[in-house]
């Protein structure tokens, strides 16, 4: 590959990483935090392709180098360096959903045993990972004959129906999903539909017999847009 | 593009490039409907997931061996390790704390101190050390075992003499010629103002070779991720040898970043300990990624002898750390 290549596919690839972090789509792969990162590693791509494209306009640079130095594999890898950029240019993929979450060996980790009081009012917003946690480990019954409301994604497993959220520590490679089986009078759902339940956990729901996924008697489902950070932290 | 005087048509690899983006950009119906399959739309995302999580870090990894090639001459690397390559490697080991981050900053940055003159060996133990050892995993293995401090000082233990052992090995029996020749050949002098050039000419040259197989290394870990049947982990409560088999095999395939696969190993809370233990002490020594990187850095010959040897001492030594620091397999 000569260098000249090199250097447009390194500003492509850069570009690629300032879009994904300037419209928001890094947050199907990556954790909030990560977009100064990307922006910075994008700066820096951008910079060096630039930087290498001046110094062999000038003639200073070691023009010849990338053709003849290396020989197989060495010299055709940089083509690799496309396909992130005709993925993410072509298709951008989804964050992960169904399909992910049946493919997780996902046990639930107790983070806490002590829960501060519910937020107050009317079916207060849970993140469902704290949902699960309390409905597992919570000794204080704070989710008791409370209702609350959950945002997640439709999973199908068997003839039930499932609300789920992934929680991504770094990126999407190790998500871990968190599921409440839903009770109740439930309209039709397809896989991977975003929704937003109220509901009441079913008290002794979330058991090792369960592999801790409480269940909840829903009261009420309203399908919602995907929201712009599709994972919990 | 040519450089003699009299122009004719050639085909060059900007020609080549032109052609797979209109071919790219007319196959995007197709491109579109294969993504319809859940399945590779998983592969997909977790393939994207992986290089836009780890270019930040091979970037940082790149400037920084440009920063070592420009302004750190080899005499200041040779005054700054001890003279004997034994004791030079927990040297290079230790100083694997500084690097905050994941295990692809570290390749180019091993890479660029064999350039350097540093021994082979050391150069090795840093690269193993850095990604395990460094404060922001060591607080991240914290925050992902609340109940379990212990964890985190038998993964410094296990991780350092992975490290150490390896270098040490690599030492007595390892040879030079093991390690491709681009990997050895220093940077240009740099001096005054040249300096600068020295560095950006450096990083790029870095980054488009290891890039190329960081990518390589994602497309395997994604693979890899729809194919380890879900089901495994369930079968493996009661068994600690096929336990700890399961998880070094993992560590393997999944290529977690360093940073987050404390997290992963929380979460298989039906597993004991020990086996969690080999999982974050072999993960950032050799993974998929790391193998495909250190294959286009320092040449196949050494990958294929480096990532099995790596792979048998990182799961003693993590059994090891296990048995002394979490007393037993808990």
């Amino acid at each position: 590959m000569s260098r000249d290549t090199q250097h447009v596919l390194l500003a492509l690839l850069g570009g690629a990483l300032l879009r994904i972090a300037a419209d928001g789509t890094y947050l199907r792969y990556v954790r909030p935090d990560h977009r100064w990162l990307l922006i910075t590693a994008g700066v820096a791509m951008v910079v060096l392709a630039v930087v290498g494209i001046v110094a062999d306009r000038r003639g200073d640079g070691h023009r010849d180098h990338g053709e003849h130095d290396h020989g197989g594999a060495e010299r055709r890898a940089p083509w690799l360096l496309l396909a992130p950029v005709l993925v993410l240019a072509l298709v951008a993929p989804p964050a992960l959903g169904a399909d992910a979450v049946a493919r997780s060996p996902g046990a639930v980790v107790r983070d806490a045993d002590v829960f501060a009081p519910l937020p107050p009012g009317d079916a207060p917003a849970l993140p469902v990972a704290e949902f699960v946690q309390r409905a597992a480990w919570d000794s204080t019954g704070s989710l008791d004959g409370r209702e609350v409301s959950l945002t997640g994604f439709v999973v199908r497993h068997g003839a039930a129906t499932e609300l789920a959220r992934m929680s991504i520590a770094c990126c999407a490679a190790d998500a871990r999903p968190h599921r409440v089986r839903l009770a109740g009078d439930l309209p039709a759902l397809p896989a991977d539909t975003w929704i937003r339940v109220r509901g009441v956990l079913q008290g002794g729901s979330a058991t090792t017999a369960t592999g801790y996924v409480p269940a909840m008697t829903v009261t009420g489902v309203e399908v919602v847009a995907a929201p712009p950070d599709p994972y919990e932290y | 593009m040519t450089t003699t005087a009299v122009p004719r048509p050639r085909v060059t690899s900007l020609h080549v490039f032109c052609v797979v983006l209109v071919l790219a950009i007319l196959a995007r119906p197709l491109v579109t409907d294969a993504l319809s399959a859940p399945v590779l739309r998983t592969a997909a995302t977790v393939f994207v997931a992986v290089c836009v999580q780890a270019l930040p870090f091979l970037v940082l990894g790149v400037l920084l061996s440009g920063a070592i090639a420009a302004f750190v001459s080899p005499a200041a690397l040779r005054r700054a390790l001890p003279a004997r390559p034994a004791a030079a490697v927990p040297v290079a080991g230790v100083a694997g704390l500084v690097l905050p981050g994941c295990e692809c900053a570290s390749v180019p940055v091993a890479r660029r101190l064999i350039g350097q003159g540093v021994p082979d060996a050391a150069a090795l133990a840093f690269l193993l050390a850095a990604p395990a050892v460094n404060p922001i995993v060591l607080v991240a293995t914290a925050v992902a075992f609340p109940g379990e401090p212990r964890m985190v000082a038998a993964r410094f233990v296990g991780s350092l003499a992975t490290a150490c052992v390896t270098g040490w090995l690599w030492q007595r029996v390892g040879r030079a010629e093991w390690i491709a020749a681009r990997a050895r050949r220093a940077a240009p002098t740099a001096t005054g103002r040249n300096r600068w050039a020295v560095l950006a000419e450096t990083a790029r040259h870095d980054l488009v070779a290891a890039g190329g197989f960081l990518v390589l290394g994602a497309l395997a870990a994604a693979t890899l991720a729809v194919l380890v049947p879900p089901r495994w982990m369930a079968a493996l409560a009661g068994q600690l040898l096929l336990a700890i088999a399961v998880m070094a095999v993992l560590a393997v395939a999944l290529a977690l970043c360093s940073e987050a696969d404390a997290f992963v190993a929380a979460s298989l809370s039906m597993l004991p300990l020990l086996p969690r233990l080999v999982f974050l002490v072999v993960g950032p020594a050799v993974d998929v990624k790391l193998i495909a990187l250190q294959a286009g850095t320092f040449g196949r010959a050494f990958a294929l002898r480096f990532a099995p040897v790596t792979f048998a001492v990182a799961v003693l030594c993590a059994v090891g750390a296990g048995v002394l620091v979490l007393g037993g397999v808990r």
